[in-house]
Formats: structure tokens, sequence, C-alpha cells
């Protein structure tokens, strides 16, 4: 070998290790923010409080938790009446939907939903598709902003978008942060979400209960940087902090898709043979995982994950332990109830936490839906007419 | 093609040939550095289990970067990928329902959908001259576009449990996709270095001006590579659908990514005419190799993508840094 042959390798042995020390101080957990108003007075703090609690009080439940404790959420009422107003336009109120727009299931019965709900409540939507990405959501945004309607509500794409939120919402636009959360300085009035920190915790505290608080733990969750994956992570790391005799022994992104959860599991079944538990925050991630330990002919560790058709049909009748929840696309119905409960003056809570089927394996059977699409997320609380016009089901 | 012409394309191909650059064995240099940082730091690298995902992997990414290679080889890249390996997994489902009966026609259907994204990404850079990168992320766009709108965003169906072969399957204990891979790149690698088309590809390449005027068809040159571009995309979207058996389009940006590092990393040229498929394999080998190697190590998926994107960096540089090298050093009949 020449020289200048050494002095090439010389160098891609120097830019690897300068690239394992980058890549070792690199982090990837986000500052939590906080969501929906922060409102002076909190009015009717106490309902509002129970109404919070039992979203965690049901999970606990169907998880057979005692351990599950809530974090700290000012939830209070909101006074409508700065917010009551007639349809600036005609007799119909304009509701802005800021959308992440149609680009999997969720995100299609996201949409749907609201557009069903406002065709039965005789409201105009308009619409806009971020299609995933925050940047263009923020230029849809001020165009939906420039067009001056009774409300807003945004499906937030990532925290980036919350200056051009608060600039609708210094426009007047009352402005309902749906389907996830932005800082309270965004200026949104209320957040209808299902609680990103409930799913994580009471994931992790399901899997250290089903390893009896102790053994190897791997983490899976979904796109590194994404508000929505890295929320719950945190959570579970934080619960998963509690027991010293619980190690996690890595941390990997899925990409939610179950090919990538797979590889990943393949890797864990050989690197960590006596892997005791897996937190992941996605069904995709979970049906990865299935696959890969089935196919080693390994039972397959508890799990955990949102649910969907597909994982659990392809857990039917085998002694897979799992938990899983859900973060229902339809909420985004209860996001247009509570804009238009503001413009009629109605009270409305700052923080709406959405409340849904939680179960473990031995109740999965009653959710499949063999007359639906694997990527269907079940169980669905959207109208079946809606589903059998979108084809995710059959009529 | 004239005589005249042929000569003057092999005498660029076979000067090409002869001339083996030193540092084009940096990715060699590259790939024992990590298997023996494997090695050292994840010992359990080389269990057979282990191995085989790498082998997989491999076979994956491979079969993309040699569609990419010759993409590249022409002066151009190709983006839309694996927007042809989702449109394939989707395509596959929702046709089949996971009917083994109708996996024949189905892969015709994925087959034909792959030729037509590579006529369209053909025919926007050969005949309207949009620039390669332009033109094939608008097809790209396009396609994930077409599945949206197709599949409403909900794409639905099994696929036949007879293509799970392809995805986990073994030959011999080995992956069927490294195999697959290993077959392709003898043809590729026959094709580049001893036909006339591969001097033809070459030539286009290095100087489609000059090529044009030897005789070579190079429309038609860069047009055949970017079809088998594309339909390196529909058999990855079939071992892929194989091997989750679901319908998968998370993975899209990916495959593209991959496809082009295993190329650069080997030391294919990216203003083109200069690399060969050993290279791109042993790019390839060596990507497959650090991405599961990460993976042991634990490292997270920021680390994964900082040493991932810090390796492609650090071989856009060398090859930027040999092409710099002989500008400035005076060869006996002048500069190269």
């Amino acid at each position: 070998m020449n020289t200048n042959t050494w002095r090439l390798s010389g160098a891609l042995a120097l830019g690897l290790a300068a690239a394992l020390v980058v890549a070792g101080c690199s982090a990837e957990r986000e500052d939590d923010s906080g969501s929906g108003a922060a409102p002076e007075d909190c009015i009717n703090a106490e309902q509002a409080q129970a109404e919070y609690l039992a979203s965690w009080d049901s999970v606990s439940q169907a998880f057979g938790l005692d351990d599950l404790v809530p974090v700290e959420e000012e939830v209070c009422e909101v006074d409508a009446s700065a917010f009551k107003a007639d349809p600036k336009n005609g007799d119909t109120y304009q509701i802005a939907f800021a959308a992440q727009g149609p680009t999997n299931s969720w995100g299609t019965l996201s949409d749907e939903a609201l557009r069903f709900r406002a065709a039965e409540l005789g409201v105009d939507v308009l619409y806009a598709a971020a299609n995933g990405d925050a940047t263009t959501q923020v230029d849809n945004i001020q165009q939906l902003t420039s067009q001056d309607p009774d409300a807003m509500v945004v499906v937030p794409m990532g925290e980036g978008i919350a200056g051009q939120v608060k600039a609708a919402a210094d426009a007047g636009i009352p402005v309902i942060v749906c389907s996830g959360i932005l800082p309270a300085s965004s200026g949104a009035v209320s957040t209808v979400t299902r609680q990103y920190d409930l799913l994580g915790s009471a994931y992790a505290e399901w899997v250290a209960k089903s390893i009896d608080y102790q053994g190897e733990v791997a983490l899976l969750s979904g796109l590194a940087g994404v508000p929505t994956a890295e929320y719950q992570l945190a959570a579970a790391k934080k619960v998963f902090e509690k027991y010293p005799d619980i190690n996690i022994v890595t941390t990997q992104y899925t990409l939610w898709s179950p090919t990538e959860a797979k590889t990943v599991a393949q890797n864990l079944i050989a690197t960590y043979p006596n892997l005791a538990g897996i937190w992941s925050d996605s069904g995709y991630g979970a049906l990865g995982v299935v696959q890969a330990y089935q196919e080693a002919g390994l039972p397959v560790p508890p799990i955990t994950g949102d649910s969907f058709n597909q994982v659990l049909m392809d857990t039917q009748g085998t002694d897979v332990e799992f938990a899983f929840s859900t973060f229902p696309p339809e909420m985004s119905s209860t996001c247009l109830d509570t804009a238009l409960s503001l413009l009629k003056g109605e009270n409305v809570l700052n923080k709406v936490f959405i409340d849904s089927p939680s179960f473990l394996a031995a109740d999965a059977e009653q959710y499949i839906r063999e007359d639906c699409s694997g990527d269907l997320p079940v169980p669905s609380l959207a109208p079946e007419a809606l589903l059998v016009q979108l084809g995710l089901c059959e009529g | 093609m004239s005589a005249t012409g042929t000569r003057g394309t092999e005498t660029i191909a076979t000067a090409h040939r002869r001339r083996l650059d030193p540092a084009a064995l940096a990715p060699i240099a590259g790939l024992a550095f990590v298997l023996v940082l494997a090695a050292v730091t994840t010992p359990n690298f080389y269990s057979p289990e282990v191995l085989r995902l790498v082998l997989f992997q491999a076979g994956i990414i491979g079969i993309a970067a040699i569609g990419q290679t010759l993409v590249l080889l022409t002066g151009g890249i190709d983006l839309s990928i694996g927007g042809v390996a989702s449109l394939t997994s989707v395509t596959l489902a929702i046709y089949t329902a996971g009917d083994d009966t109708k996996l024949a026609i189905g892969i015709l259907l994925c087959a034909l959908a792959g030729v037509a994204v590579g006529l369209l990404n053909a025919g926007l850079v050969v005949i309207r001259n949009v620039p390669p990168f332009v033109a094939t992320f608008a097809s790209f766009v396009l396609i994930q576009g077409i599945i949206i709108a197709w599949t409403r965003g909900a794409p639905s169906g099994r696929t036949p449990p007879a293509l799970g072969w392809l995805g986990t399957g073994r030959i011999f204990e080995i992956p069927v996709s490294i195999v697959l891979l290993a077959v392709i790149a003898l043809v590729a690698g026959t094709v580049l270095g001893r036909s006339t088309a591969g001097r033809r590809l070459y030539a286009t390449g290095l100087n489609p001006d000059a090529a044009a005027r030897s005789g070579i068809r190079v429309g038609l040159v860069i047009a055949v590579c970017y079809v088998i571009a594309s339909l390196s995309g529909v058999l990855v979207g079939l071992i892929n659908s194989g091997y989750i058996g679901f319908v998968d389009a998370a993975l899209v940006g990916k495959l593209n990514l991959d496809s082009v590092a295993a190329a650069v990393i080997g030391g294919i040229a990216l203003t083109g005419g200069r690399g060969r498929i050993w290279q791109t394999i042993v790019g390839t080998l060596l990507l497959a190799s650090m991405l599961t190697w990460l993976i042991q190590l634990g490292a997270g998926g920021g680390a994964q993508l900082v040493f991932s994107g810090a390796v492609i960096l650090l071989a856009v540089l060398l090859q930027n840094g040999r092409q710099s090298l002989r500008a400035l050093i005076p060869t006996k009949k002048g500069t190269q």
C-alpha cells in the first residue's frame, strides 16, 4: 500500500472517529412544552381537573396499573365570552383546518372525521394539507389566516409553526390545537389531544410491571426529533428511571415503519438475547417486532404500541403479551366542536385530553375488524359510513 | 456507429480500466476499518444471525445502488427509486389482495409501472433537458401524490404469501436478497466492463458531446439507465413486500439516500463516467455493515444519521481531493 493510500485510510479512520464522538454527544431529547393558553384565573378548576384525571384512571384500569402517576397539568375552563361571535361571512361559520394531510390512514381519518362532523353541523371548512411538513404548514396557516375564518383548527406538524399560530391568534382568530401540542406562547385558546405523557408513561409502567420491575428493556421510538415521538419517549424514560433493576439497553427509531422495526428487532434478538421487554410507541413497531421474534422461533417479549388492525390480526391466537392504546384520528371532530363552542360563547377547557380505549392482549379480539383494512387504527370511533366511503372497510 | 467512434470509446474505456487509482482502495480500507471496529466493540457482530442481517440489508441497498450507479455513470441521479419501491408495494397489495394466483400479473403491473417511471425520468432528462436532480425528484413527488390520491392516504391489502420467500427466504442459509444482488452485480459488472454497451455508457458519462459525435446514441443510453434504475426500485419493493407482508410506504426516502450513499461511498463519481460495479458493492457492504454495527452498538437514530452523513461527506471529499490532485499534477501528456 503506498503513502497516498495510507493517508486516505487514515483520513477515513479519523472521520469515523470524529463521527463517533459527535454521535455519542448527540442529544435527541426535546424540551417539554406547555400546551393551550395559560389562564390567569383558573375557572372551574376542580371539575376540569377531574376530567383530566379520568383519562389517566381509564388507562390505569385497562392495563391493571397501580403506579401510574398523572403528570401535573393545570386544566381550566376558558371564558368564551370574549370569543362569542356571529359568522363573519353569511349565516355559516367558516372554520379553517390546517391539517396534516392524507399521508397515511391516520391523516386521512383525521381529515375526513372533521369534514364529516362539519357536514353534520352545517359548517364550512377551509382546508389546507401540510402533507406532514411543518414548513408547508407555516405557509398554509398564513394563507388560511388571510381568508379571515371564524376560527382555526391546527394539527401541528412541529413546534416550528408556533410563531405563525401566534400571528393567527393576534389577528383575532381563535385557534384550537388538535391532536398535538404547541408551546403556550402560540396563543392557542385550547388544545385537544390524546396526552403523549399518558401514553408514554402507561406503556412504560405496563412493561415494568410485566417484567417484574427487572431486566433488560429496549425502547423503540418513531422518528428522531419529531415531538410526537420524543414526548412519549421522554415520558417512558422518566418512568423507567424509577426502577433501578431495569436496564435500558438501547433506544432505536423505527420510522413508524414495520419493515424498519423488523430489521431493528432482528438486531435486538442477536445482540440482546435476554431482552425482557420492549417499549414501542407504535403498533407499526410492534408488528415488526412480533414478526422478527416469531420468524426466529422465539417468544415475543411483552410489547406496547398504538393499536391498528393488522397487528391485532397477526397476534390473534398467539401468546404474545401486549398493551395497546390509541391516538384516535377522529378526535379532530372534537376539535371542531371545541371551536364552535367558543364561537357560540360556551366555555371550553384550555386542555381537552381525549380518552380512548386501551386494552391488553386478552381483550384484543373484540377490536379486530376482519372486514377492514389492516392499516385501520382500531377501535375506530369514526362513523361506519365514513369508513366504507374511504374504502377502509367493506360495506 | 462508425469504426472510428467505436475505437474512440474503446480507448477511453480501456484507459479507464487499466488505470487503477490507489485512492479507489479507500472504501475497502473503510470497510476493513468498520469490520475491525465491529470486531473490537461488538464481538457479536460476527454471529451468523447478525451477518445474515448485514447481508440482507446489503442485498436491499445494493440492488437499488446498482440501478443508481448506472444513472450516476451517465452523470445523472435518480431520486425516484424509493418512490418506485413504494409504488410497487402498494400496487401489489391492492391488486393481489394477498392472493397468490394474482402474483404474476401483479409483478408484471409493477414492472410496467417501473418502466413508465423510468421513461418519464428519461424523457424529462433527455428530451426536455431538465436537470436529473429536479426531474427525478419531481417524479418522486408525483409518485407520492399518485399513491395518496389512489389510496386516499390509506393503502390496504396484503402481500401474497408466495412472495414471502423473496423477503425472508434463504439459499444455503444465505438471504435471497444478497444472492439476487450477486447475480445482478455479476451481470452489470460484465456488461459495463466487457461489452460495447458498457463502453458507450462510460463514454456518455465522461463526455456526452464527444460520445454523440462518435456516433453513440447518448439519449438512448441514458434512457436505458433510468429504466433499469426504476426496475431496481421495483425489485426492492418486491423484496420489502415479501419481507414484511404488509403495505409499508414509510421507507421511500431512506432507500433513495442509501442507494446514492452506497454508490458514492464506493467511489462512483457524481460527475459521471467513472466508477465500477465492484466499488458500489464495496460501498454497499460498508454502509450495511456500518448501519448494523451502529444498531449493535446501541447508537440512537440521531447518531446513525450523523455517522452515515459523516462517511458520505468523507467519501465525497476524498473524491474531490483526488480530482483536484489530478488537475494540479502535470503529466507527460499534460493535465488530465
